[in-house]
């Protein structure tokens, strides 16, 4: 393994240990028992033999350092608590577990969706760049910028689901659940919302990545050249132009991916979908801390992955980043 | 963690394509619009008593009512004028967005500052902190905090004013670091100038334009940001935000009946407007000050 890898993993730990520490010291830094902080508003329902028996748990009565040993401890076997209230006195690994394919399924569809379309017409608008059509495009997107996702979910919900009655108005699945074939399309059929809402919300990212490295991309040298080889236009914008200019949509949507999964945190709680987000609003709700801490940190563990995966993919996309053999 | 650098911009690069100095009224036409749609909105947050028709706190007749030549916009669920509590809100979300931009572009820029012309220690673990906060998923960070803080107006504005410093940081210390390497500061520290003279004559006006348009941009991304707080019950839910108004709407199914179009649908085009108004300007400053570089159009990529 080469020292970038062994320094790029050491910047990933460093990212990681500190979200661990946040989850640690919130509860213990606010005023107020760190308990009800730390096990949430289930702690009121419990009776004074169990809370002792947590505070021993958790080492409450002991020096920070010692209870931040503890916690780590408990980390590394997997153990982020139970889930009191919320779902019913489950462990938070398994909510998690269970959530987190609604998500992964949303935001990878959309992100793809939306780094094909935004890519497509970011080109489309540096081949006009300045001329009413890319003006026109770009009317658009600055304002597609400024909605609030939430809010355009709370519109097309009255308008596909209720009055025209296309489509259904929330969660992830009828109840009761249809089986094969007829499930499958059921699952679409309550994605197809939140996944237009996402999909026009990451819109803009890729959209203005492609639209300035393929205008910059045009004028180069290079490009010139294979024109006057007598090579097709056609042919020399796909070929040439949009090979280079892919590279910097890929790693602008890696970068804002700490910021695109916001989204998916409001458009789950307004679809009542069931995925992290739509968890992260109930566990809000009820106060349920494991939980909220929880999402938190496997929100980071994506974050990190897909930097991870980015950096992985990269050599592979642009031979210029291949390192040099020492 | 990688640095931010990235950065694409909108703006054309002008040798190679000269279309936009074809029309150089554009960034002008998107200013003098974003402006005008600012004003119009400051104008509404400074005077809300003289222009909205009744008090938003109070129960001024019966819930739930269609528009109505009494009440123009119907009433909520509990009776109040949904036209007062649109007017009122322009001054919760506008000013939060404002005050969180100006924290955190200060906050930034000092950082930033020292950061870029000093070397030490505590310069390096700053934009080791810079970095972190830019890498940590924005809203579920945001979301924990408020958690935990509790929902107040001082709150929103402590927690957004966190996660909004590191991005002006980064790009203002990167500004720093290309401008000591310049001509005319190694001109005048070979005149003798000492390192606070340097800073105050000629680096702080090398920074002032990125400042200004990390200024509108964070304000945008605030505003958004603050909306979606209020909407998950994390803002103050006695301020009447145009968030905490569609928090209120969700909770009683509005969006499922008819009353959408006068209930959700006017307090979004409030939002869209504000955080319109700011983009256009950041455009037209962006085009203003760095035309044809690299600039940094974040808002763009900014999620919230």
């Amino acid at each position: 393994m080469s020292r970038r890898w062994v320094r790029r993993i050491l910047e990933y730990g460093v990212t990681l240990f500190a979200a661990v520490s946040i989850n640690f010291l919130l509860p213990r830094a606010m005023p107020g028992d760190p308990l009800a902080l730390i096990a949430g508003d289930a702690v009121r329902q419990m009776g004074a033999e169990r809370i002792a028996q947590l505070r021993s748990a958790y080492g409450l009565d002991r020096p920070l350092i010692e209870q931040y040993a503890l916690y780590l401890g408990r980390l590394a076997r997997g153990d982020l608590g139970t889930s009191y209230r919320y779902s019913g006195g489950r462990t938070v690994i398994q909510v998690l577990a269970d959530r987190f394919t609604w998500t992964f399924f949303l935001v990878t569809v959309s992100l793809a969706l939306a780094a094909l379309a935004g890519s497509a017409l970011g080109v489309w608008a540096a081949l006009r760049r300045g001329r009413s059509g890319d003006l026109g495009l770009l009317t658009v997107i600055f304002t597609l910028k400024s909605i609030p996702p939430f809010w355009l979910a709370m519109i097309l919900i009255p308008i596909f689901a209720v009055n025209l009655g296309w489509l259904p108005s929330g969660d992830s699945y009828s109840i009761p659940r249809p089986t094969g074939l007829a499930g499958v399309t059921d699952v679409l059929r309550h994605a197809v919302l939140p996944m237009g809402v996402l999909t026009l919300s990451y819109l803009p990212t890729s959209f203005a990545v492609m639209r300035s490295t393929m205008s910059s991309v045009l004028g180069a040298d290079y490009i010139r050249t294979a024109r006057a080889k007598g090579l097709r236009r056609g042919l020399v914008i796909l070929r040439h132009a949009m090979r280079n200019a892919l590279l910097p949509v890929v790693t602008s949507l890696s970068l804002d991916f700490g910021q695109l999964l916001g989204g998916v945190t409001l458009i789950e709680t307004v679809f009542n979908y069931r995925g992290l987000g739509g968890m992260m609003f109930e566990a809000v709700k009820s106060r349920d801390y494991p939980l909220l801490q929880g999402g938190f940190l496997l929100f980071t563990l994506g974050v990190l992955g897909v930097n991870l995966l980015t950096d992985w993919l990269y050599p592979r996309l642009d031979p210029r980043l291949r390192e040099q053999p020492a | 963690m990688k640095t931010r650098t990235l950065v694409l911009s909108l703006s054309a690069s002008s040798q190679s394509r000269p279309a936009f100095r074809r029309r150089p009224g554009l960034p002008h036409l998107a200013g003098a619009g974003g402006l005008a749609i600012l004003v119009s909105l400051s104008i509404l947050a400074a005077w809300p008593s003289g222009l909205a028709p009744y008090d938003p706190t109070l129960t001024v007749g019966r819930p739930l009512q269609k528009p109505n030549p009494e009440f123009r916009l119907g009433t909520n669920d509990i009776g109040q004028d949904l036209l007062s509590e649109l007017i009122w809100g322009t001054r919760i979300s506008l000013g939060t967005g404002l005050i969180v931009a100006t924290l955190a572009v200060v906050i930034g820029t000092a950082v930033g500052l020292a950061a870029g012309y000093t070397n030490n220690l505590f310069s390096g673990i700053l934009m080791r902190l810079a970095d972190l906060t830019l890498v940590l998923p924005f809203l579920p960070l945001v979301i924990l905090l408020s958690a935990y803080l509790g929902p107040s107006q001082r709150n929103v504005i402590l927690i957004l004013t966190l996660v909004s410093w590191a991005g002006p940081a980064r790009l203002i210390r990167a500004q720093v670091l290309s401008l000591v390497n310049e001509r005319f500061v190694e001109a005048a520290r070979a005149m003798g100038a000492d390192r606070v003279r340097i800073l105050i004559d000629h680096i702080l006006p090398g920074v002032a334009s990125i400042a200004g348009l990390q200024f509108v941009l964070v304000a945008a991304s605030s505003i958004l940001a603050e909306a979606s707080l209020s909407f998950l019950g994390l803002g103050n839910p006695t301020a009447k935000s145009w968030g905490v108004m569609l928090y209120f709407a969700r909770a009683s199914g509005a969006f499922l009946g008819e009353s959408w179009r006068w209930w959700v649908l006017p307090a979004g085009v409030m939002i869209t407007l504000s955080v319109l108004s700011l983009v256009l300007i950041g455009f037209a400053l962006e085009q203003r000050f760095e035309p044809g570089a690299r600039g940094r159009w974040n808002l763009l990529r900014r999620g919230s």
